[in-house]
């Protein structure tokens, strides 16, 4: 069995030639939680609903589980919970997940068991038997969620899974998508909430303007701009400029007059170089009194990623003017 | 597909518009068992004078009753055709504007089986309606028509019936074909509309047999085949009042009458016309993106 669960090659679906997704060439690693994330109107749900063949790309072609997209049975092991979740709001919240179990193809004897574990698990025990259109907003999606894991998937794409929770909701959908991690399931988180992506994906890609920027596991991608705020005495300009095939750019945080020592945050090439760089300050006779590497944020991974990419097209466009 | 089938025919029952509209059909049944009974009574009192001529009272009373119950037909089309059309015109661009439809496409579900299934669910519920209200409208004839009543052999009731069964069917064929190219409120105006040209046309082509005027007949014959709804209610008109001993053709008579007879080839056309609307609904729904 492959250990991809989705594989694209230059997925394309445009929208009379203007927006949707471009060209998008993806891989998701099975038994991980993959945040797609991008910002509002980057083509993240155009994407995740042409892998469930909702739209027909345009170009370009995709597998899931090693399946073509749209193939029957590879959808038995998905479930899919969309961002605009509007389900048969004249049923009750069991009836919809009686529903799609029979539309699932789940034997029927499994179906009470499982719509009953469900209830429970996305936290609508006793308020199951409403009607949907009297549901909260917040009840709606949780029942949305009980209804994409109503197939027991192997795959399962949240779209905007938390929009309409309260910060406990959002917390239990969290803990949730990682019980399915730990269950050997994958789970394809579309969102923009860069926060909650950080929480629980390891692995990410980012889509920015309908185009893949990149891929792969996000505290990796975070390489490219390590870096560490450091307290030192002795530490001039021109020290640090003499430095720069090793510091990437730098900057004066503060300084204090009690122990004549001053703050910088210096941007390094990779983790690997804090200790040459200790070493050279050392050499230079700087006094180090403090060395804190930053723990990256993914806000910072897609604010670099995203920028580089606004930089690219800004060049791109110089060049054809 | 029978999955879909069976949650078409729940929403039509949950969402009560089969409650609304077997309530009302039961209002109009009882209206039109009432003016039947006042009609024939008057009838009968002339009858008892004998007054007038004998032979005249009894054509006027075969038209009549002829009429009464053509009326009462006529009336029960419209409302099936308009139950049809409103179940129908928004069943996948309603579903797709709003985007219920995406969760059931998401499930091992075939684009074709979700079409026929909404066929299968839909229509079966609606010739459930069709026989309630067309054996309802025969049974007020039958209880309160007194005078007026039209005698029916089971043969007569049967193929007039099945022929008006038929007739929900290829509307949802229709409907289900404008839904997956159209939004529902555009659907649903080209419904209606032809609905409309239909029965003008129908007139026009009756108006047009009594005339000799061709062109009118022409006319008549053009709307049928953009939707052949009319031609079938009145070749069901034929089977349902021709009386095998009688030299005389009831069905002939009146408003409501059909002096120009729609053909077997009609027929044929007509069934042909609904399984290719629904061929077509399916090739669409297949290849749009919802």
């Amino acid at each position: 069995m492959s250990d991809l669960v989705i594989q694209t090659w230059n997925l394309t679906k445009q929208y009379d030639g203007r927006a949707g997704c471009k060209n998008i060439t993806l891989e998701v690693p099975r038994g991980v939680v993959f945040g797609f994330i991008g910002p509002n109107g980057a083509g993240k749900s155009t994407f995740v609903r042409t892998m469930l063949g909702l739209i027909h790309p345009t170009s370009g072609r995709a597998e899931m589980m090693g399946r073509p997209i749209g193939d029957i049975d590879t959808k038995r092991k998905i479930g899919y919970l969309p961002e605009l979740f509007r389900y048969q709001d004249w049923l009750t919240g069991r009836q919809l997940l009686e529903t799609h179990a029979e539309l699932a193809g789940v034997p029927r004897h499994l179906r009470k068991k499982r719509v009953d574990d469900l209830i429970e698990r996305v936290g609508m025990a006793g308020r199951a038997d409403g009607k949907i259109r009297k549901f909260s907003k917040g009840m709606q999606q949780r029942i949305g969620l009980a209804c994409a894991l109503i197939s027991d998937p192997d795959l399962i794409f949240l779209d905007e899974p938390t929009s309409a929770l309260d910060p406990i909701g959002r917390r239990e959908v969290r803990d949730l998508m990682s019980e399915l991690k730990r269950e050997g399931k994958t789970v394809f988180l579309n969102s923009h909430l860069l926060s909650e992506v950080e929480t629980i994906c390891d692995h990410v890609a980012i889509i920015h303007k309908s185009e893949l920027v990149v891929q792969g596991e996000w505290r990796k991608l975070t390489e490219a701009q390590t870096r560490v705020q450091i307290r030192a005495a002795g530490l001039t300009k021109g020290i640090l400029n003499s430095l720069d095939g090793l510091i990437r750019a730098w900057e004066p945080v503060d300084s204090s007059a009690e122990d004549n020592t001053q703050r910088f945050l210096l941007q390094l090439s990779g983790d690997d170089q804090i200790p040459e760089l200790v070493n050279l300050f050392s050499q230079r006779g700087v006094m180090l009194y403090e060395l804190v590497p930053i723990q990256p944020h993914l806000e910072d991974v897609f604010l670099h990623w995203v920028n580089r990419k606004e930089q690219e097209h800004v060049l791109n466009r110089q060049t054809v003017i | 597909m029978f999955s879909i089938a069976k949650l078409s025919f729940k929403e039509t029952l949950y969402k009560r518009i089969f409650l609304i509209a077997l309530l009302m059909t039961i209002a109009f049944l009882i209206f039109f068992g009432v003016a039947n009974h006042y009609a024939s009574k008057e009838l009968e009192e002339q009858l008892s004078f004998l007054g007038g001529d004998i032979g005249q009272l009894l054509m006027e009373k075969s038209m009549f009753a002829t009429q009464i119950l053509s009326i009462g037909l006529f009336f029960a089309n419209f409302i099936t055709i308009l139950l049809t059309t409103l179940s129908t015109v928004g069943s996948v661009s309603g579903e797709i504007e709003s985007h219920q439809i995406d969760t059931i496409l998401a499930r091992p579900i075939k684009r074709r089986d979700l079409i026929l299934g909404k066929f299968i669910g839909l229509g079966s519920l609606l010739v459930l309606y069709s026989l309630f209200i067309f054996g309802g409208v025969i049974l007020m004839n039958k209880l309160f028509g007194g005078a007026l009543t039209i005698t029916l052999s089971f043969e007569q009731f049967v193929k007039a019936g099945s022929l008006f069964l038929t007739l929900p069917l290829i509307t949802a064929a229709l409907g289900l074909w404008l839904s997956t190219r159209l939004t529902t409120i555009n659907g649903g105006i080209i419904m209606i509309v032809l609905f409309g040209i239909s029965f003008i046309g129908g007139f026009m082509e009756q108006f047009g047999a009594l005339m000799k005027n061709v062109a009118l007949q022409n006319i008549g014959i053009l709307s049928s085949l953009v939707y052949p709804i009319d031609a079938l209610l009145r070749r069901m008109t034929v089977m349902l009042f021709d009386v095998a001993d009688s030299p005389l053709s009831f069905a002939a008579k009146g408003l409501f009458g059909t002096v120009a007879m729609p053909s077997n080839a009609m027929l044929i056309y007509s069934f042909l016309y609904g399984a290719l609307l629904l061929f077509l609904a399916v090739r669409k729904f297949s290849k749009r993106d919802v």
